[in-house]
């Protein structure tokens, strides 16, 4: 499945193709109709959208040089299916790479929460996490 | 938080997933993919799971999930700072004809055309307000918590209600309705839908219908209300983006214009209040309410019993998602049929129903699997419903017991909402899921 880059891009109030076929005069309100070509009359209208908030960029954290011997958080954000399927992941870890240590948590709250308690645990005692959101 | 993690999302959400990470800072990460649906597939079915390709990259997905972990970071997933987006340019300039399908193509509209927001026209519109043009009104989201939220201003407002064909004088309602932080498109993949109830003078003030065909395209600001809540969510909150901000599966037809209605308040029978006054209105104030569920089924039965025992009838095996709550809108002929039958307010009728409706066998045993064990292992009052077979089980579903998991509420209320509304053509009603969320005014938009 193709990744459409324009569509995610315009979640986030970016439109990289808003102009096709159009002229844009950025900062200009109060510009009066242009005139008229073949086609007819240009007219002009302003954008509709609203203030999508900054993205405040964070890098994400350093990867493992390997997976021997860590401990590897499986999570659950609480959807049906999602416990289940983790467990698949640490039999597979026990059947093809037995050092690797897994621990299942259900993360507290809805899937829109952060779950701050679960977080310290892991920065503590694990060395990465596999999160599993359900459906 | 500082631990290499791998997120494994299912096919269905590659847009969801990718757009929710980026816009929460880490535009590259490392997501992993999975068939849909999981749900319903068994241990060993999930384990060969395991052992196949993620379906977005097609590469073996156990290796994919271990370089997830492993694999050095490239100089894009170590970047940081701040980045503005691009909402794009101010105006646009073509003909008439271009510019709808701009708009249209932008997903900026609701795929009929609009009136083209003009400054000339959005100057007018913002007659409608005494507020200043950059009066910040609120934040709108997808779904709070899980999309970003948008800011936007009256002017904003104005000018997706030019888009939407509204008037000046609709404009203090629909600001009103913006600031309450309410999308009309919610990112579920569950396909909400809402209404939005108009009460008090300003239903006559700007001729809102609600008399014959109330809940049709017969009168402008019914109609051009409800579509401005959908477009300005597109606009103001990013929502309504199919596999990225809006994720409903089969839709709803509603949203188009959100079941803009107004209350039939001088044909209320006597005792009955608008439904702005049972929320703690004057009768005096105006006001807007909106409801969510999502769908609504419009009655036409003629029944030898009395309505108000149909509609108990029909609540009992009424089900939908979360099947704890309700909302009837009643002609006013059925209104004043119940009133005849000794219910002197909409809250003595709503109690009925919640106390008098029960619970279909395989609803109640399909939601209650905990009841369930415990009915088997002769638990009471469970054990005699299970003795009861197919009949009815006497569990009222329509209270507001509190969220599930939560602190039982001491003394629960009704969870049914009435509404009257109609032409008295004929003894009609409608009921649905829908369940109140806020009611708020309209004349301090004015």
């Amino acid at each position: 499945m193709k990744i459409n880059r324009r569509k995610v891009l315009s979640i986030l109030g970016i439109s990289p193709a808003i102009l096709a076929g159009s002229t844009a005069v950025a900062g200009e309100k109060k510009k009066k109709p242009a005139a008229a070509l073949s086609t007819g009359f240009k007219i002009e209208a302003v954008n509709p959208k609203g203030m999508p908030p900054p993205i405040q960029l964070i890098p994400m954290a350093p990867r493992l040089s390997s997976l021997d011997g860590k401990t590897i958080y499986l999570v659950s954000d609480g959807f049906a299916g999602a416990d289940r399927f983790l467990a698949q992941i640490a039999i597979w870890f026990q059947k093809n790479m037995p050092s690797v240590k897994t621990i299942y948590r259900l993360k507290a709250g809805s899937y829109f929460d952060d779950d701050p308690k679960l977080m310290a645990e892991m920065k503590a005692n694990g060395n990465a996490m596999i999160m599993a959101y359900g459906h | 938080m500082g631990l290499p993690t791998a997120p494994l999302v299912t096919i269905a959400f590659v847009g969801l997933a990718k757009s929710n990470a980026a816009s929460r800072g880490m535009p590259d990460e490392r997501i992993c993919f999975l068939p849909h649906p999981m749900t319903d597939k068994t241990d060993a079915e999930m384990y060969q799971v395991l052992l196949g390709n993620d379906p977005v990259t097609n590469k073996p997905l156990m290796p994919e999930i271990i370089d997830a972990l492993t694999k050095p970071l490239t100089a894009d997933e170590q970047k940081s700072g701040l980045v503005t987006p691009d909402i794009g340019p101010a105006t646009y300039v073509d003909t008439a004809e271009n510019l709808q399908r701009i708009y249209l193509d932008n997903n900026m509209t609701d795929f009929m055309p609009i009136i083209l927001p003009t400054e000339e026209k959005v100057q007018a519109m913002l007659k409608g307000t005494s507020h200043k043009p950059d009066e910040v009104v609120g934040t709108l989201s997808a779904a709070k918590g899980a999309q970003p939220s948008w800011t936007f201003t009256v002017r904003h407002v104005a000018i997706n209600a030019v888009m939407a064909g509204a008037l000046p004088e609709h404009l203090p309602t629909i600001l009103a309705i913006s600031a309450t932080g309410q999308p009309a498109l919610f990112s579920s993949t569950s396909s909400f839908s809402r209404i939005l109830l108009l009460n008090g003078p300003i239903s006559d003030k700007i001729k809102m219908n609600y008399g014959i065909g109330a809940m049709g395209p017969f009168a402008e600001p019914n109609a051009v209300i409800g579509r401005a809540w959908t477009i300005l969510s597109k606009n103001l909150g990013g929502c309504g983006m199919p596999g990225l901000s809006y994720m409903g599966t089969l839709g709803s037809n509603l949203n188009y214009n959100n079941v803009c209605i107004a209350e039939t308040e001088n044909k209320l029978p006597d005792g009955w209040q608008p439904f702005h006054v049972q929320k703690g209105f004057k009768p005096t104030d105006s006001v807007v309410s909106i409801f969510n569920g999502w769908s609504l089924n419009n009655v036409a039965w003629f029944p030898n019993m009395p309505y108000h025992e149909l509609i108990n009838n029909w609540l009992t095996h009424f089900f939908s998602f979360g099947t704890s709550a309700a909302t009837l809108l009643l002609d006013p002929t059925v209104a004043r049929e119940a009133k005849s039958k000794g219910f002197n307010s909409k809250e003595e009728l709503s109690d009925y129903w919640s106390k008098n409706s029960k619970t279909p066998a395989w609803l109640y045993w399909d939601t209650h699997q905990k009841e369930l064990e415990q009915a088997k292992a002769g638990v009471e009052p469970y054990a005699s419903y299970l003795k009861m077979g197919d009949a009815d089980i006497p569990f009222q579903r329509f209270y507001r017991r509190g969220r599930p998991g939560g602190p039982p509420v001491a003394n629960p209320k009704s969870s049914i909402e009435i509404i009257v509304l109609g032409g008295e053509t004929n003894t009609y009603w409608a009921g649905g899921d829908f369940s109140h969320v806020t009611s708020v005014p309209i004349d301090k938009w004015a």
